[in-house]
């Protein structure tokens, strides 16, 4: 409840000082720092590392825009950022294996691996921060001043949950000579965040309730019961997570920001592709654009860009989620799925009365379940 | 350019010899072309065109017609 109260308080009070402070730029800083007030709140770990990145990645940004060694700095500052993700990401896993190392030597027994455990939103801010020295490095961005860079990376409201917005979107929105204030941002916040907690504190939370008791007693209930909970599951994790974007969504337009759409009904989707274009949005996104994208460069070979490609960049999607083996297998089973359903765009794009057949609706309707079910099996993993 | 690419398209992602498209024809939103797939097309024109376009710009939004192409080819 703790994250809860000082979302709220943090919002309540931002939004109203926001609109009484007459310049943008003003108005930036301050949002900027009130983000960065929040995060100390939530933990003092999170907070220096975001401080951390945002000065590594500003300081990074001036020799990857001006450098005439751009690749190699750019190289350099993407490593330091996956870097420290790893770190936090996985000392804490690898605590076990380091205590029975000390204990063997005998060394000491003080440690504390466990207090590096990832602390809060650091998936996103890295997440931002390496698509922001990869744009500018690509030309595709300007280089940021210190609180536009701080204000993208610690932006209170996507923070926690998403989505993971570019820089050239945000910013786009941020150096405006004035946002004046609309009442239409007060009805659309309204209305998304109303979404957002009915998804989540009714629907989501309520479904969890309902098949809470086959998750805890598994022997005690058949193969339907079991089946109709994973499927009670599916929807669940869909309105808890959508739910949240829609908060964020909404929070974030408050303060006159249009932050992406995240989800886009992701479970009437024909294919797997199609699926992961619409769902968390912004992460497959960026998983295309900064892993499929340049991976699938690395060699014309088919069996590499039809078998490899999909696998490591859904793996490290898996990973990307927790720092536990299941997320990894969790992001194999989609890679291996996109994998498949590329073979198959390939072997019915030479055999004109299969694809005809595909383009029924009979065949569409089919897709949509099976991709629905296949989708939901993989939640087993989350489980 | 335009028919350059046109004719690329053709080739490597439809199946129908007969599906006519346009440089106004969208491809990406109407799943003519699954945007994973582009990997081909951004291969393609920077061999034909020695442009590189960055995978940001390769996407329904901004790469979804011949025409879109055409001008994300000219601002590289």
């Amino acid at each position: 409840m703790k994250l809860g109260y000082i979302f709220i308080s943090t919002f309540i009070f931002s939004s109203l000082v926001y609109w009484l402070i007459p310049k943008q730029r003003i108005r930036n800083v301050f949002l900027a720092l009130v983000s960065l007030v929040f995060v100390f709140l939530l933990d003092k770990t999170a907070f220096a590392i975001v401080l951390f990145l945002t000065l590594y990645t500003f300081g990074f940004s001036f020799v990857v825009s001006n450098s005439q060694r751009k690749s190699f700095y750019h190289k350099i500052s993407v490593s330091g950022i996956v870097l420290t993700i790893l770190i936090f990401k996985y000392a804490g896993v690898l605590d076990k294996y380091f205590t029975d190392v000390i204990r063997y030597f005998s060394f000491t027994n003080s440690h504390n691996f466990e207090s590096l455990l990832l602390p809060l939103g650091l998936s996103y801010i890295t997440f931002k921060y390496i698509s922001y020295l990869t744009d500018l490095y690509w030309g595709l961005n300007k280089r940021a001043d210190f609180f536009d860079l701080l204000l993208y990376g610690s932006l209170f409201t996507i923070f926690l949950s998403g989505p993971i917005e570019r820089y050239e979107r945000i910013e786009k929105q941020m150096n405006v000579e004035r946002i004046d204030f609309s009442s239409v941002f007060i009805f659309e916040s309204f209305e998304r965040i109303t979404y957002g907690l009915f998804k989540k504190f009714v629907l989501a939370d309520w479904i969890g309730y309902l098949i809470g008791f086959v998750w805890k007693n598994p022997d005690e209930y058949s193969f339907i019961y079991h089946s109709l909970a994973l499927f009670g599951f599916s929807l669940q994790l869909y309105f808890d997570f959508s739910g949240y974007s829609d908060i964020a969504i909404g929070t974030s337009r408050l303060f006159g920001l249009k932050i992406m759409e995240n989800f886009n009904y992701p479970y009437l989707k024909q294919n797997i592709s199609q699926f992961w274009r619409s769902w968390h949005i912004s992460l497959s996104d960026w998983i295309r654009d900064y892993l499929f994208f340049p991976l699938s460069k690395i060699s014309a070979n088919k069996v590499w860009m039809f078998v490899f490609v999909p696998l490591i960049a859904m793996g490290i999607c898996g990973m990307w989620h927790g720092s536990e083996i299941k997320f990894l297998y969790w992001g194999l089973y989609h890679g291996a799925g996109i994998s498949v359903y590329q073979l198959w765009a390939l072997f019915k794009k030479k055999r004109k009365k299969l694809k005809r057949f595909t383009e029924t609706k009979l065949f569409n309707s089919l897709a949509v379940l099976i991709t629905f079910i296949f989708v939901t099996i993989g939640w087993l993993f989350f489980q | 350019m335009e028919e350059k690419l046109i004719n690329f398209i053709k080739g490597e992602y439809l199946s129908d010899e007969d599906v006519e498209i346009t440089s106004d024809t969208k491809l990406i939103s109407s799943g003519l072309i699954d945007s994973f797939s582009l990997v081909s097309l951004q291969t393609y024109i920077e061999k034909e065109f020695n442009k590189r376009i960055p995978a940001p710009r390769i996407t329904a939004e901004s790469f979804d017609t011949v025409k879109q192409m055409v001008e994300i080819i000219h601002q590289f």
